[in-house]
């Protein structure tokens, strides 16, 4: 039953996947990353990993995509690659990603290097709550880095609006 | 094939498809929404990883990279707006300052 | 010191000289390149007296295994020197002749801006006659053998911002190098035949197993080719007297005394080899002799001083390559030494002459020196006197052996004699001439040159004296059988050669009497050459207008200068190759070479550039293509063999 959820959403994700390839307006691309995301949270959450399915609808659609969305109306998108959205490489850069595809899925897709074998005794418990107690037992140094990162990402966007404010 | 093998393929199809877009995509906004495909197949591998193994390594690792993914975009859009204003245009096939 | 040790300083001692001259001379006051260049020769004396007594008190040659130079399967190739007998010869005479030349050269070259230059030159040359006649097996020889060539052209062309001189240099490299390639395909005869090359195992091989007997010929000939090159001998000689472009010194050492002596050099030690190949020999000895009235015939009709000298040593090496041809090696080693010591005199007092005048070299303007230079009349007469081989000097005795070599061995034959006994008479009349038309007479001395006649410096004349003495005591140790046993006394010098040095077997029939009368003979012969000598150059007879323009006749005969060689070479040799370059290899085969290895790679490599540069397009995406392609490659190879 699961696996019947879990290729049905992995097939949506898919599809939603290439529509943004394809569409040509870029607030419509936006959109169908937002519903591939979306099929990604099913997953998630079908496989019973909670958390990460909560997160990725908050964090991914609620914040970045939406943040993408601003930029996109913010900027006027009639512009050549409007016209021609696809560059003249197209067909070298298709080859590329099939080999790649390709010998990635040689290399992974069950072949020689192994899955990681299942170790725990009892079936990990992805609720958000025993999620985060768990996690910050183990992971709380890298949280306070991680919360580094972030205010260094926002002393960056800062002084990168600042500049353009001084140069303009 | 199990779960899992069926999972880590969508990732790599996925991934795939991500970097397509990247190499194939004219407009820059669709650029960086293929970036964030390739990202997401990514995290898809490590919650299949967890789930397959019941441990909470794999969400863990996602969860920094949600962390570094909101950085990324935060800045990578003030960049785009800055950059698009400097040269007019989202287009990347225009003549380029990195020739030779 | 141990041998080994002993053996190896003996030519590095030179190369010393060589390298702190040539690297730091100009640098240095002249007094110490003068102690440097002619000590370290000194030295070097010195230590080949100290192994000539080591061998003495041995018997046995002394060896000194350096190392090994290559080895494959089948084949291996050892740097060793080897010192026995005929070795020692060689190199007392390279260093005992060839220091004193240098201390003669700091007198004659001290005017010169090349002085350094000429110094290190020098001394290199030692070093590679050292090597070539200490080397154990033919390929150490041919080291030395080479480059005594380079350092002959170097020599002969010090003087270098004069063309002619240049052009002299490069002709006796050229001429040389000719002679090399038959030393070359000797050598490889002998290692396909013998499978080695060193020189006690050649000998040894061929004397016990030779080849057929038309193989034996051919390498002998080969070898004779080297040999000619080398010591000038017919028709290899004409860049000999060229040479005589370089500074005197040079010509007394290296085209006197040593470098020209190697080609004889060589036929004596393989003389293992050249005993089992008769025919070989025989045509050694035919061409020894014939060099020998050749060059005495060319040396009449010089007017130059040091080319009459030329001839003259060409001719005298062609006596002793007559000796070895008949087997008689040790006699023809005799002469080498004896010629040494009166040929190096010879050059150097003509060197004093010229010294005195300023550089004047034509004997038509010389005249009347022996009242203005009586010292230097005195040295060049002793050592003609030898030349002539007049008893008691040195020359007297080993020519005479080599005449009755001539008649007496069983290659030999009264024709052969006859041939060397007419080259001696001519020796006599030509050498007689020179000193006539030089120190007799009026004097025909230029004016400017004429205040400036000056008895040489003290470092030249005591060379002078010394070589001197030498051209008349030096000939006692080794005389002939017939005056051993008039005197009951011993020849040294053939008795150190003899465990070395094969002898030939004697001709049937030959009475010893004969060696007496044949004696008389030459006595009489020189005699008569220095009394036509005097007949006609020595009475002060009106001679120089009419030999400006020389009559037909048996004195002066055609073809005046010698030329007939140089002219057919230049003709036929030279013009050929000058047409195969110009027509052919210039028209022809250079421009299909040029576009095949040239033009072709480099157009080549000018698209393949432009087509790589093409893909630098300033696209990002494309940039991101190209990286990723890469991966892919890795990512595949790692699908294939992981």
């Amino acid at each position: 039953m699961t696996q019947a959820f879990v290729v049905f959403f992995g097939v949506l994700a898919l599809g939603f996947a290439g529509l943004v390839l394809l569409l040509r307006q870029p607030m419509r691309a936006a959109l169908a990353l937002v519903a591939h995301m979306i099929s990604l949270a099913a997953i998630y959450a079908t496989l019973g990993v909670h958390v990460v399915a909560l997160f990725q609808v908050l964090i991914y659609v609620g914040a970045v995509m939406v943040f993408m969305v601003y930029t996109i109306m913010l900027l006027d998108d009639r512009d050549a690659s409007f016209k021609q959205p696809f560059s003249r490489l197209t067909l070298p850069a298709v080859v590329v990603a099939v080999a790649l595809a390709v010998s990635l899925l040689g290399l992974l897709g069950g072949g020689p290097v192994e899955p990681p074998v299942p170790t725990a005794a009892a079936p990990a418990d992805f609720g958000f709550m025993a999620f985060s107690l768990a996690f910050m037992k183990q992971y709380w140094f890298h949280f306070e880095l991680a919360t580094v990162l972030l205010l260094a990402g926002i002393v960056a966007a800062w002084t990168a609006i600042r500049e353009s404010q001084d140069a303009a | 094939m199990s779960t899992y093998h069926f999972l880590v393929a969508l990732a790599v199809l996925l991934f795939a498809i991500g970097l397509l877009g990247v190499m194939v995509r004219r407009n820059l906004l669709v650029v960086v929404m293929s970036l964030e495909i390739m990202v997401n197949a990514v995290v898809l591998s490590f919650v299949a990883a967890a789930a397959h193994t019941q441990t909470l390594h794999g969400a863990a690792m996602s969860f920094f990279i949600y962390v570094a993914v909101t950085c990324e975009i935060a800045l990578a859009m003030a960049l785009l707006v800055l950059l698009v204003r400097r040269r007019g245009s989202l287009d990347l096939a225009v003549e380029q300052e990195l020739k030779g | 010191m141990t041998t080994t040790s002993l053996l190896t300083l003996l030519p590095l001692l030179p190369l010393f000289g060589f390298l702190i001259n040539g690297l730091l001379g100009a640098r240095l006051p002249r007094g110490v390149v003068g102690a440097v260049a002619c000590g370290l020769p000194a030295l070097a004396f010195v230590v080949t007296l100290l192994l000539f007594a080591q061998l003495t008190a041995g018997g046995a040659p002394l060896e000194a295994p350096l190392f090994t130079w290559a080895a494959t399967t089948g084949f291996q190739l050892d740097a060793a020197f080897h010192f026995d007998a005929v070795t020692a010869v060689m190199c007392l005479v390279i260093t005992g002749i060839g220091t004193l030349i240098h201390v003669y050269s700091i007198g004659y070259m001290a005017d010169d801006e090349g002085y350094a230059r000429y110094f290190a030159y020098l001394n290199l040359f030692l070093f590679f006659m050292l090597v070539l006649v200490l080397g154990s097996n033919l390929v150490v020889m041919f080291v030395g053998w080479e480059g005594v060539g380079l350092a002959s052209y170097l020599l002969i062309g010090f003087w270098f911002k004069d063309a002619a001189k240049t052009a002299a240099g490069l002709k006796a490299f050229v001429v040389n190098r000719v002679g090399d390639t038959g030393f070359l395909l000797a050598a490889f005869l002998i290692q396909f035949h013998a499978g080695t090359l060193d020189f006690a195992a050649v000998n040894a091989f061929f004397t016990a197993t030779p080849p057929s007997a038309a193989t034996m010929t051919l390498i002998g000939v080969l070898l004779l080719i080297g040999a000619c090159g080398k010591s000038a001998q017919i028709p290899l000689h004409v860049w000999l007297p060229d040479a005589m472009a370089g500074p005197t010194p040079v010509s007394a050492l290296i085209h006197a005394a040593t470098m020209v002596t190697a080609g004889v050099y060589l036929l004596a030690r393989l003389n293992g080899l050249f005993l089992a190949a008769p025919d070989a020999m025989t045509i050694v000895a035919w061409l020894g002799g014939l060099t020998a009235l050749v060059g005495a015939i060319m040396g009449v009709t010089q007017f130059n001083l040091k080319k009459v000298l030329a001839y003259s040593t060409m001719s005298q090496i062609g006596l002793m390559v007559m000796a070895c041809g008949l087997g008689a090696f040790s006699v023809g080693m005799f002469h080498l030494y004896t010629h040494a010591f009166f040929k190096a005199c010879l050059f150097l007092g003509a060197g004093a002459v010229l010294h005195a005048l300023g550089g004047e070299e034509d004997m038509r303007r010389m005249g009347g020196l022996a009242r203005r230079l009586p010292f230097t009349f005195g040295v060049f007469g002793l050592a003609t006197l030898a030349l002539c081989g007049l008893p008691p000097f040195a020359g007297f005795f080993s020519k005479d052996e080599i005449l009755w070599m001539a008649w007496s061995a069983a290659g030999g034959s009264p024709w052969l004699w006859a041939v060397g006994s007419a080259a001696s008479f001519l020796t006599a009349f030509y050498m007689f001439r020179a000193i006539f038309m030089t120190f007799f007479g009026s004097s025909r001395v230029s004016a400017e040159a004429a205040h400036h006649i000056h008895e040489p410096p003290l470092s030249m004349s005591a060379v002078l004296a010394v070589l001197a003495f030498g051209s008349v005591v030096a000939g006692f140790i080794g005389l002939p059988q017939f005056w051993r046993e008039a005197f009951g006394v011993s020849a040294p010098f053939y008795d150190f050669l003899a465990p070395v040095l094969g002898h030939a077997a004697p001709r049937e029939g030959v009475s010893h009497s004969a060696e007496w009368l044949l004696m008389l003979v030459a006595v009489g012969l020189a005699l008569a050459g220095i009394g036509l000598a005097w007949l006609r150059y020595g009475r002060g007879a009106p001679v120089l207008a009419a030999e400006a323009e020389p009559p037909p006749g048996l004195l002066q005969p055609k073809g005046a200068q010698g030329d007939w060689f140089d002219a057919f070479y230049d003709g036929v040799l030279v013009r050929f190759v000058g047409w195969l370059s110009g027509s052919v290899l210039a028209r022809g085969v250079e421009p299909a070479l040029s576009a095949g290895s040239l033009s072709g790679p480099a157009a080549g490599a000018r698209v393949l550039a432009a087509w790589f540069g093409r893909l630098q397009t300033g696209n990002l995406q494309a940039y991101v293509i190209y990286a990723l392609l890469g991966l892919v490659l890795v990512l595949g190879w790692g699908v294939a063999h992981v």
